[in-house]
């Protein structure tokens, strides 16, 4: 499980990073395309908007594995270590309840509706399934953590989970 | 009844310490889950969350937290800061007053003031830090002045409001911003450089005009980038967002080839870091969309705007309690769906009682800017407290005088209608 | 129990579009003897049109007014409108909507889960631009305007010899008012609403397309409809189409003597000139998908 995460982790970030020097990219191109080629492309906006729903989903999910999600954390802080871990326990349970609801089961359906319906995107004319995608892939990557932390609460990088600061 | 539902698990998640974006989700899950089926529930929640995030405005955000995070790193914030250390520096407190101004700049120039507290906010509460300053005392000057450039122009939230007014002219519009804006940016200055005084914080003291030559040619490069910045827009060479881009290629090519202090290993850790708390924000505004959607699906401001204006028949007072809801609305929602829904309930309200639309276009927006940087949910607090490595509950005292000083502007405007009406009248945009 | 349809669209409640949906409300609450109701939801609050539609898949929403623009991402079909000069004027645009070849498409939303109930006029698209006046099309040559976001839309600017550049709608003025382009498109009340006029102070009536709304329903709310629901919906929209119609025209005479009052330049157009520009494009689109559907319109005398 520990290995199998450390392997996950690293692939994420990789992933973010290209998400996010890709959305770069996509908009000096733009820029590029309009100045210096006078031919301005017409897919670099809906890319770039997509790439941003997919670095904001699945960057949440990195944000929740190093616990840096905004939150008031005076009532977490003030427990003792004990109850801090029954108090974890709770809170990560109720991201499992939340990721099962709305991103697995809503995002799966909405993956499923745009895929059988055939919907394209308007100037790539991709599918947009393949947008979407990204709402139940970030649904299984916070059960994922969501179960790690729960099973490690002691390990360095859950310490923090949900706490600012 | 969903109402209900949504404000009691809110309140409940946040008081035990669940993260924003998740008490905000499961409120919205459970509340949407009781007003309608079960399948269609979910699936609009996840497709809301989506849809919040397929949006161009919001695509400045990653770019200048981007740039920030580069400039933070890469040396350019520190040559910046050095020269605006010569300018301001004799005033106590003068990084706070330098901090007001570039949110100020920053803000009118891209039009959000998410995006002005991330890109100001990454490079400067690491310097006033540095200098001794209290970093929550920074975020809340970060927070309340990257409002400002909300108000004076280009901003895109004027121009919703004007397409949501049906019938206010974006010129007319712009010019009315120019103002209150920088009413409201004074006011800000005027609150830190008390604050300031009152806990003896540095000034730099005066130095000789060599070391400000020096100082100014060393911050050229980086100077050089406002210019880019704010010449390509207006300039009509890009758009706010590719002004982003632009920001990010050229603090690049600075931080990495011409000043070397960014290596080729560290990359990957800076991108890491602006990907994380871009994620963070997102997260917030996907699940604030879907709440905002639930509050519209439900009519919930239609019968709080209702009740509330069969108060009075007292202008003043009406004003009054507009104010109050909309400060409690900008509280709870974000501001592009509160200027959508609330304009067309509140405008006919207000024109009845004499006040132009342009007039209460200001108004609205001033007092949303407030909302901005208020708990439970402010995209510029998040995104301020995220840049500042600061939690929401720390900021707040140092946001207090702050507050006062933004309602006391807020009052101003509302009832001396010259503010926001003087440029547009003196150049002709409106009937005098 | 009253049964209460939730109608979401993008326009504010001072359009003509809301305005004839109160009237399809008002008519549904009378034919039904209150039993039936329409909720409305105008300025986008529930989002915008292509997401409106596909609240209409999922099911949380009942009825939708969408361009016909935002549909092609749905129904390729819908690609049709966006295809210059395929209508010869207003009278054969209407006869087209009106007939088996209009309900024909309507009736192609159907695998989409969506039904088609009637077309609103949302009239002609003409170019308007800030710096220049364009008279014949090659005043357009290298000139950026604003397209929406659809290949049909960016095929048809190039076709016409501009240079087709993709900008959302909410950016549009600013857009307009620094130079990142140097014109747009739209219908006359659009021009006038958006205050677009404001910026851009050439207006050509070149009428290079006309792209209806459509009026839509989620295909699970129809059918749970009973025979007499559905047809006092559709009274209620057939005549809440007819009231739209009549008083589009009415809007679109007002907003062009409003932006003429304020100083815009109103050119009327040489059509055939630009007609001829397109020939080509119109050409290598009969030989494709959309070529019988094209056929059968430019049938219709
Ligand atoms: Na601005
Ligand atoms: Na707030």
């Amino acid at each position: 499980m520990q290995a199998l995460t450390q392997w996950l982790d690293r692939g994420f970030r990789v992933l973010l990073v290209g998400l996010m020097a890709s959305m770069v990219a996509a908009v000096c191109w733009q820029v590029i395309s309009r100045y210096a080629l006078n031919d301005p492309a017409a897919w670099t906006e809906e890319m770039a908007r997509f790439l941003l729903m997919w670095i904001g989903l699945l960057g949440a999910c990195y944000a929740y594995r190093e616990g840096q999600h905004l939150g008031v954390d005076l009532f977490p802080k003030s427990l003792s270590p004990a109850r801090y871990r029954v108090w974890a326990l709770c809170a990560h349970s109720l991201v499992i309840l939340f990721s099962v609801m709305v991103l697995l089961i809503g995002g799966g359906r909405l993956v499923y509706l745009t895929a059988s319906l055939n919907q394209t995107s308007a100037a790539l004319g991709v599918p947009m399934s393949w947008i979407y995608m990204s709402l139940p892939l970030c649904g299984v990557m916070m059960i994922v953590y969501a179960l790690d932390a729960m099973l490690h609460p002691e390990q360095p990088s859950t310490e923090g989970v949900m706490i600012d600061g | 009844m969903a109402e209900l539902v949504l404000g009691l698990i809110f309140v409940v998640l946040l008081c035990v310490g669940v993260p924003v974006a998740f008490c905000i989700g499961l409120a919205t899950m459970a509340a949407l889950l009781i007003s309608i089926d079960t399948l269609p529930a979910l699936t609009t929640m996840a497709q809301r969350m989506a849809g919040g995030l397929n949006s161009f405005s919001l695509l400045a955000v990653p770019l200048f937290i981007l740039s920030g995070v580069i400039m933070g790193q890469g040396g350019i914030a520190r040559r910046l800061i050095a020269f605006a250390k010569c300018l301001v520096g004799m005033v106590p407190g003068g990084l706070a007053l330098v901090n007001v101004v570039s949110c100020t700049l920053f803000g009118s120039i891209s039009g959000s003031a998410v995006a002005a507290s991330s890109a100001v906010g990454g490079f400067m509460l690491p310097e006033m830090e540095k200098d001794g300053f209290d970093k929550n005392f920074g975020a809340a000057v970060t927070a309340t002045a990257a409002t400002t450039g909300l108000l004076i122009p280009p901003s895109n939230i004027l121009i919703v409001y004007a397409i949501a007014s049906g019938g206010v002219s974006i010129a007319a519009l712009f010019l009315a911003g120019y103002l209150p804006g920088l009413l409201l940016a004074s006011a800000l200055m005027l609150v830190a450089y008390i604050h300031a005084k009152r806990h003896n914080l540095p000034s730099a003291g005066t130095v000789s005009l060599g070391y400000t030559l020096r100082a100014a040619l060393d911050a050229a490069p980086s100077l050089f980038l406002v210019v880019i910045v704010i010449g390509g827009i207006i300039g009509g060479v890009f758009t706010a967002t590719e002004a982003g881009a632009i920001a990010v290629v050229y603090s690049l090519v600075l931080a990495g080839p011409i000043y070397k202090e960014i290596t080729r290993t560290q990359w990957f850790a800076v991108f890491l870091k602006a990907t994380e708390t871009t994620a963070i924000v997102m997260f917030l505004v996907a699940s604030s969309v879907a709440m905002s959607w639930l509050l519209a699906f439900n009519n919930i401001p239609t019968q709080v705007a209702e009740a509330l204006l069969a108060v009075s028949d007292n202008p003043l007072i009406i004003l009054l309690i507009i104010n109050l809801v909309l400060l409690l609305v900008g509280s709870f929602m974000d501001m592009t769906p509160a200027v959508l829904i609330f304009t067309p309930i509140f405008l006919p309200a207000a024109v009845e009682m004499g006040i132009t639309p342009l007039h209460f276009g200001i108004i609205m927006v001033l007092n949303l800017s407030i909302g901005l940087c208020t708990p439970p949910v402010g995209s510029v607090l998040f995104v301020s407290c995220a840049v500042a490595k600061t939690s929401i509950h720390n900021i707040i005292r140092p946001l207090l005088p702050m507050y006062a000083a933004m309602l006391v502007v807020l009052l101003l405007v509302t009832y001396i209608p010259g503010i926001s009406e003087a440029l547009p009248k003196a150049l002709g945009l409106m009937a005098k | 129990d009253v049964m209460v349809l939730r109608v979401g669209h993008s326009l504010d409640p001072s359009h003509t579009v809301h305005k004839a949906m109160l009237k399809m409300g008002e008519r549904l609450q009378q034919l039904s003897g209150g039993t039936m109701a329409i909720e409305l939801y105008p300025s986008g609050q529930l989002g915008s049109e292509r997401e409106l539609i596909e609240l209409l898949q999922i099911g949380s929403l009942a009825m939708t007014k969408v361009s016909a623009s935002p549909l092609e991402g749905f129904v390729p079909t819908m690609k049709l409108f966006n295809i210059p000069y395929l209508f010869r004027d207003q009278e054969h645009f209407f006869k087209v909507l009106d007939s088996d070849i209009g309900r024909d498409i309507l009736a192609s939303l159907k695998p989409a889960q969506l039904l088609g109930l009637g077309y609103y006029d949302a009239g002609s698209r003409s170019f308007y631009t800030t710096k220049k006046p364009v008279v014949t099309p090659a005043d357009l040559a290298s000139v950026k305007i604003r397209v929406q976001e659809s290949q049909a839309a960016m095929a048809m600017i190039r076709a016409l010899g501009g240079n087709p550049t993709p900008i959302s709608w909410g950016e549009l003025y600013t857009a307009l008012q620094q130079g990142v382009v140097d014109g747009a498109e739209n219908n006359p009340p659009s021009f006038y609403l958006s205050r677009h006029y404001e910026v851009a102070p050439y207006y050509i009536l070149d009428e290079h397309t006309s792209v209806p709304d459509v009026i839509l329903i989620s295909r699970y709310v129809w059918e749970r409809l009973s025979e007499q629901q559905q047809a006092w919906l559709q009274q209620a929209v057939d005549e809440s189409v007819d009231f739209q119609r009549a008083q589009w025209q009415l809007d679109t005479e007002a907003a062009l003597a409003a932006v003429q009052e304020a100083g815009v330049q109103v050119i009327s157009a040489d059509k055939s000139q630009f007609q001829q520009q397109v020939s080509g494009l119109i050409n290598e689109l009969k030989a494709g998908e959309l070529g019988p559907m094209i056929q059968r319109i430019e049938e219709v005398q």
